[in-house]
């Protein structure tokens, strides 16, 4: 993008050549002097695109004490009202979706389409989250006491703490902002370091819809490194949830710290998602969802593709086929129309690539496509690779972000569930086959072990209306749809005596003479 | 190289200034990367949780590479 399109980009977001990172509503922009600059840059060029002063200690606390005021008083405006202001939020998102889903591409480097299809994401569980809001239904019991009625309400838990990385900018903190502000909760969010423009251009967008509500403190944004900010909010008993999406490792870190105060975790963390193709698979449409799985994101997102099991009937077909649409893929600009890749997010993430691939040669991979980095094009720019692997060795086992994808074989589908469950992860999952006993038995209670099990549809791509997670090291939370909005509510039992006697439960007699 | 790493380098840190950090460690079985996003720890933190019994001789090897002509 050149620069005058690039700054007339950011001037549509409200963005400017320096930014404060930490906001807690319309005028409540904090500013520490210590705060650090942080710069933002394009993955395309390697050049900075525009600076942030993180936040600090003093500024995080402004914040939160700014969200904690809000709650005691969005606590008890009721849920359809809250609705509507995500309502607006939504109308806005509408308003503004080409130029921060084009930002989301600036920054963290997916390709347009990818960046509109985000903010498309956003605007879903808007419209989600506005039904929600007329629908947080708590059940009723029938009492075992005379004249006694008993029920369940849905209360709302607290400030909510949402911790995201760089690969969802935008739409995962929708996915938890809509639905804990219609729930009755005000969000504090640390987006990832790698994107805190369009981090800032949010709040922008959540601060114009707060101001036109006369509110303050719902939606906050706190910029800063895991060490300093992360810590601090998991750390921080105010906050009663947090949502965490990254990686295992620190998943398991939020986790134990959160635990430890009874605070209560939302984990959404690494993926090594596999697809079988089963013999009498329709391979067309397996290899262009491979290649969409694989391939889209730059191989960056949680849901990517990472594994192929392939039956051994179709194993040569496919992967002539997966060559064949590899060698099609454009890489290049993630703003220009005819990109179908453009380039990681980082330089590091290039480094970790190649690690793996090294990896994965020494442990007998075979690469059959790409492997190599295009300086060419810029530092940050790779081939998405396929290596066909004899087993499912211990590179295998791990999560690289990245576009690697990893082929290998299998003769009964037996001995391909038992390969695809093995790894320590367990997000999502595919199988591409015509054959109905298959396709059950991968969706039985034998079958996959993941949050998401798909059949003829890839591995990445959820719908907002469903609970997007995965078990086992993916860490087990549910965000999105479904009823994932119960764990940013707190439960109240209530039984109300409408008699003139007390009797007690369980029959007892205790003091009755 | 602007400044030596030490084992206080945040990991954060490390990636961003030494992305070839990330190449040369993983040939140690370390991994500073996840899901894209580095570990919020220090590198002797990351060490020590790695089972490394030397840090200090891994974090000279490591600074060695780095002053290397084409990490420099």
């Amino acid at each position: 993008m050149r620069e005058k399109a690039m700054k007339s980009l950011l001037e549509k977001l409200e963005l400017k050549s320096k930014n404060i990172g930490a906001c807690a509503g319309p005028d409540a922009w904090y500013e520490d002097p210590k705060g650090q600059e942080l710069v933002s840059f394009n993955p395309t060029t390697g050049e900075p695109i525009a600076t942030v002063i993180q936040a600090t200690a003093s500024t995080y606390d402004r914040v939160m004490n700014e969200a904690g005021a809000a709650f005691l008083r969005w606590r008890m405006v009721p849920a359809p009202k809250r609705g509507l202001v995500i309502r607006d939020l939504g109308q806005v998102l509408r308003e503004v979706k080409e130029p921060l889903g084009e930002l989301v591409s600036l920054e963290m480097g997916k390709i347009k389409v990818e960046g509109w299809g985000e903010v498309q994401e956003m605007i879903d569980i808007c419209d989600f989250a506005v039904g929600l809001s007329r629908q947080l239904y708590g059940l009723t019991m029938h009492s075992e006491r005379p004249a006694h009625r008993m029920y369940e309400q849905w209360h709302p838990l607290g400030v909510v703490g949402v911790i995201t990385a760089f690969n969802f900018p935008v739409a995962v903190w929708s996915w938890n902002a809509a639905i804990a502000s219609v729930c009755g909760d005000p969000v504090v969010w640390k987006p990832s370091s790698d994107t805190p423009l369009t981090a800032i251009a949010v709040q922008h967008i959540a601060n114009r819809v707060m101001a036109d509500h006369g509110l303050k403190g719902i939606f906050c944004l706190t910029i800063g490194s895991g060490a300093t900010i992360g810590e601090r909010m998991i750390n921080d008993s105010r906050l009663p949830l947090i949502s965490f999406t990254g990686s295992t490792r620190m998943g398991r870190r939020v986790a134990e710290v959160v635990a430890r105060r009874f605070g209560r975790t939302i984990l959404e963390l690494g993926g090594n998602n596999a697809i079988i193709v089963t013999e009498d698979a329709d391979l067309d449409m397996a290899v262009r969802a491979i290649l969409f799985g694989a391939v889209g994101t730059a191989g960056q997102r949680c849901t990517s593709t990472r594994r192929i099991f392939m039956h051994k009937a179709i194993a040569a077909k496919l992967t002539q086929g997966l060559i064949k649409a590899y060698q099609q893929v454009r890489i290049g600009d993630p703003l220009d129309d005819r990109t179908l890749m453009g380039p990681l997010v980082t330089k590091a993430a290039v480094e970790d690539m190649m690690a793996a691939l090294e990896k994965a040669k020494e442990q007998g991979g075979t690469i059959l496509y790409g492997g190599k980095r295009l300086p060419e094009l810029g530092e940050q720019f790779v081939q998405p690779t396929l290596v066909k692997m004899p087993a499912q060795t211990e590179i295998v086992h791990q999560e690289t972000f990245a576009p690697i994808l990893y082929l290998m074989e299998y003769e009964d589908l037996d001995e391909a569930i038992r390969l695809h469950n093995e790894v320590p992860q367990g997000l999502s999952s595919a199988m591409f086959t015509t054959d109905l006993r298959q396709a059950e038995k991968f969706l039985s209670a034998e079958g996959s072990d993941c949050g998401i099990a798909n059949i003829n549809i890839g591995t990445s791509g959820a719908e907002i209306g469903g609970a997007f997670g995965g078990e086992k090291e993916t860490g087990g939370g549910r965000e999105s749809g479904s009823d994932a909005w119960k764990q940013y509510m707190r439960r109240q039992t209530n039984t109300i005596n409408w008699s003139r006697e007390l009797p007690l439960a369980q029959g007892i007699k205790f003091g009755d003479g | 190289m602007t400044k030596p790493v030490t084992l206080a380098t945040p990991i954060e840190e490390l990636v961003r200034e030494f992305p070839e950090s990330v190449g040369f460690l993983t040939r140690y079985g370390i991994r500073c990367l996840r899901c894209g996003e580095p570990f919020w720890c220090t590198l002797g933190e990351l060490l020590e949780a790695e089972g490394i019994s030397e840090p200090e001789k891994l974090l000279a090897s490591l600074n060695a590479f780095l002053a290397e002509p084409k990490n420099a």
